[in-house]
């Protein structure tokens, strides 16, 4: 097994999601030579449906980081910010973002024509510190563009209070004065309406997607999960409602013709934290073993339907969730929701990515773990690791505790 | 020099677990924070005495079955004194939202130590009307979680908490001028130490003890020192012995920006407006986290610190695997270079303070700094 490696992918409309990716990227860079203003922002909030409604173009650097991944760009983005002083310490995102746009950002060996330089940023205040460290940083690299200092609370998904969501909803609005502001464009709330209605078609189908995966054999695995991009990059937009509907009816299909990832699938895995973006095919590793990873915690923090009729406080109430629900806000409702999905998807066994460039999803797994063994008898291994840096990742280690934690599930799945 | 003694307030350190059981079995009840953006008034004026967590552990055995070993260790030592049993006589733990592991760890703390009041206030990071009215209500929402758990409202003693903690503010506010102006008869690790104690004691013992200190240091002599003065900046610094090291390395302290220091006392100007008002006064104007702010804004901060305190350079004294201050340390390291302000970072672990190692590095960094 390779250190860094790409997924064995089953589905067909996998190969579609690379133009996706690919249209994604270059329509950045075409919207900024046509003089659409670009604005760089933190992934898992409602800026993304306002940015479509109002025709601007939104970038995702935090997303990037995957595609910088897949194409291995890392390891100088990585030596360019550790030479400018950012400690091996920090979280991977945001020590590539910040070597990428230190770097030769939109060179000829960058891909898919790398990211549009941007007019506008929405810095965050809430979410986790390193992407407001991600925003900060970009403010001093780009220091003619727009900033837009965002503020959100960060409560736990069981705790938000009418004044959360009152503050929330001010917030958007104040974004929203502030892109007509330093555009010249006007909001128009029945486009955001259907905007929103859009983007909570996505989540519906989603949640159908991901809800087949419970069909034994599971129709498609955590190979897959590089479908979530559109979930990312896309919400709002017809083109990820298109192609989640491709996706429905593919895995629909499959789970009705009892279609699974392998011939026999043995062991129904549960992943916990963000994948290795740089080895995407350790998700195939289990499968020689009979083992298929057929839900993770990461996927739910799309897993929500917006008020169409409220479109503002929908995005609101997106953004207090999303984030949360998947990260240290919220580690009761994250361990429930786990313990909830390993019932539902008739998982064996976790594996929890203790990730060194994550800390806040890392931190309660230990709790999650214990509970999964306690309350459902669902035993779970520890792989340590890193969602960028390969460096924090060993094969050798990953290998031995994979193998043994299998056989053990096979063990007692077969007394 | 030497005239003025903190044996009290060291002896009040060394003995504050006892004397914290005791008052907690008397039926006081004591809440625990981590971080100096918990607005200790509000907890005071409930009729609960807010005590600072500490991490005393010193070996780590519990704690590695809870959370990763890539986190910092002022939380692993204080989770692992937390699963020893230490802080039972805590009621709960309150804090406002800063760091991304105390968040988790509260939670952790609810289920593995237990206690019966855990919440995290949701600061803003903007500052405008609407913030200032969000931030009242958070206030108000914890009010009532304090009240779920026994306590008074707090409309009827918080002027005279706010005025409480405003009296310790102003008294070491003054002991820091007398730092700035080379004063202060109290070495790094004695100065820390009486700050620690405010941590632990209720605030009206600690102002009568910081009285008191303040009325013979007003008598003692100061002798000069020659060494070079430095200030520290960093979250929070639980073990004297690195400010020996500074010291006897070559540095006199002169000033800092510290969670375990100036950023948790820094008074702001707010008279005139009510208690509550003054706390969110406070809360907006006070010198602030890097899980905060932006680099560049504390860069000017440090800055501005350095020219007040007198001080000569900063020594970046970091929890390893703090993401906010290592996060933001390249700019402002970058933005001190280009004024000229020398500077070194070094990281805590948790292996101990490595003095050797660590005198070695100070003292080059000292000798450059005179010959500058």
């Amino acid at each position: 097994m390779e250190k860094t490696a790409k997924s064995k992918k089953r589905l067909s409309t996998a190969k579609e999601l690379n133009n996706i990716v690919a249209q994604f990227y270059l329509e950045g860079n075409d919207a900024k030579e046509k003089g659409v203003p670009v604005g760089w922002m933190p992934p898992m909030n409602g800026a993304i449906e306002i940015f479509y409604a109002m025709g601007l173009q939104p970038v995702f650097p935090e997303n990037w980081s995957p595609v910088c991944a897949a194409f291995g760009l890392t390891p100088n983005n990585f030596e360019i910010a550790e030479n400018m002083g950012f400690s091996r310490d920090l979280c991977g995102y945001l020590r590539n973002i910040t070597g990428y746009i230190y770097g030769d950002m939109n060179g000829e060996h960058v891909p898919l024509g790398g990211l549009p330089e941007p007019d506008i940023i929405l810095s965050a205040g809430g979410g986790c510190i390193p992407a407001m460290k991600i925003l900060h940083t970009l403010e001093r690299r780009f220091p003619d563009a727009n900033i837009f200092s965002a503020d959100l609370p960060q409560v736990p998904v069981t705790e938000i209070q009418q004044y959360h969501i009152d503050y929330a909803v001010k917030e958007m609005h104040r974004l929203i004065d502030f892109l007509c502001q330093v555009t010249g464009k006007t909001m128009d709330y029945d486009r955001l309406a259907e905007v929103v209605r859009i983007s909570d078609k996505a989540c519906e189908l989603w949640d159908k997607i991901m809800s087949y995966r419970k069909y034994v054999p599971t129709p498609f695995s955590a190979a897959e999960i590089g479908i979530m991009f559109v979930m990312v990059t896309r919400q709002g937009t017809r083109i990820a409602v298109d192609f989640l509907e491709k996706v429905l009816d593919e895995v629909k299909e499959r789970a009705k013709n009892g279609i699974g990832v392998i011939e026999d699938e043995k062991i129904r895995l549960f992943w916990d934290n963000i994948p290795l973006w740089y080895n995407m095919g350790i998700f195939n590793y289990f499968e020689k073993m009979g083992g298929v990873v057929v839900a993770e915690t990461y996927s739910a923090a799309w897993s929500m339907r917006l008020d169409v009729d409220d479109p503002i406080k929908a995005l609101a109430l997106k953004s207090l969730w999303s984030y949360p629900m998947v990260s240290c806000v919220s580690i009761e409702k994250r361990k429930e929701m786990v313990l909830k999905a390993c019932k539902e998807f008739k998982i064996d066994g976790a594996i929890f990515h203790s990730n060194k460039s994550c800390v806040p999803i890392t931190m309660g797994q230990s709790d999650i773990r214990r509970a999964l063994e306690k309350e459902l008898g669902i035993p779970s291994v520890v792989i340590d690791a890193d969602h960028m840096d390969d460096r924090n990742f060993s094969i050798a280690q990953f290998q031995t505790r994979v193998d043994a934690f299998m056989e053990m599930l096979l063990d007692s799945s077969h007394p | 020099m030497r005239n003025i003694s903190i044996k009290k307030f060291k002896e009040a350190l060394d003995n504050k677990n006892g004397e914290l059981s005791s008052l907690a079995k008397s039926g006081k009840k004591i809440i625990g924070y981590f971080c100096t953006y918990t607005p200790i008034e509000i907890i005071h004026a409930a009729g609960f005495m807010p005590v600072r967590v500490t991490g005393d552990a010193e070996t780590l055995s519990k704690v590695d079955a809870h959370v990763p070993n890539f986190i910092c260790p002022y939380l692993r030592r204080a989770f692992e004194s937390g699963l020893n049993g230490q802080y039972e006589y805590l009621s709960g733990i309150i804090q406002g939202y800063t760091c991304d592991v105390a968040c988790g760890l509260i939670d952790m703390w609810k289920e593995n130590i237990g206690g019966e009041l855990f919440h995290t206030v949701p600061l803003p990071y903007n500052d405008n009307a609407d913030s200032r009215k969000y931030l009242s209500t958070a206030f108000e929402e914890l009010d009532l979680k304090l009240q779920n758990v026994g306590g008074q409202q707090i409309y009827s003693n918080i002027e005279s908490s706010v005025a409480l903690y405003e009296s310790i503010r102003a008294l070491m506010m003054g002991l820091y001028e007398k730092r700035y102006k080379g004063t202060l008869p109290l070495s790094g690790s004695e100065f820390h130490t009486v700050i620690q104690t405010g941590f632990t004691l209720s605030p009206e013992e600690y102002l009568k003890m910081l009285k008191k200190l303040n009325a013979d240091i007003e008598e003692a002599d100061t002798k000069s020192n020659t060494h070079t003065p430095v200030l520290i900046s960093g979250s929070i610094i639980e073990e004297p012995i690195y400010l020996d090291i500074i010291e006897a390395s070559g540095g006199r302290i002169v000033g800092d920006d510290l969670c375990t220091g100036l950023r948790h006392f820094i008074q702001t100007d707010t008279v005139g407006h009510d208690p509550m008002e003054r706390i969110i006064d406070r809360h907006f104007s006070r010198l602030p986290c890097p899980a905060r702010s932006r680099a560049v804004e504390r860069a000017h901060l440090l800055m501005g610190l350095t020219r007040q305190s007198g001080a000569k350079g900063l020594i970046f004294l970091f929890q390893k695997f703090c993401t906010p201050h290592l996060a933001d340390y390249p700019v402002i390291k970058d933005m001190l270079d280009q004024q000229g302000l020398q500077s070194i970072m070094l990281e805590m672990d948790e292996t101990g303070a490595m003095e050797g190692q660590l005198q070695t590095r100070l003292e080059g960094f000292f000798e450059v700094m005179g010959k500058i």
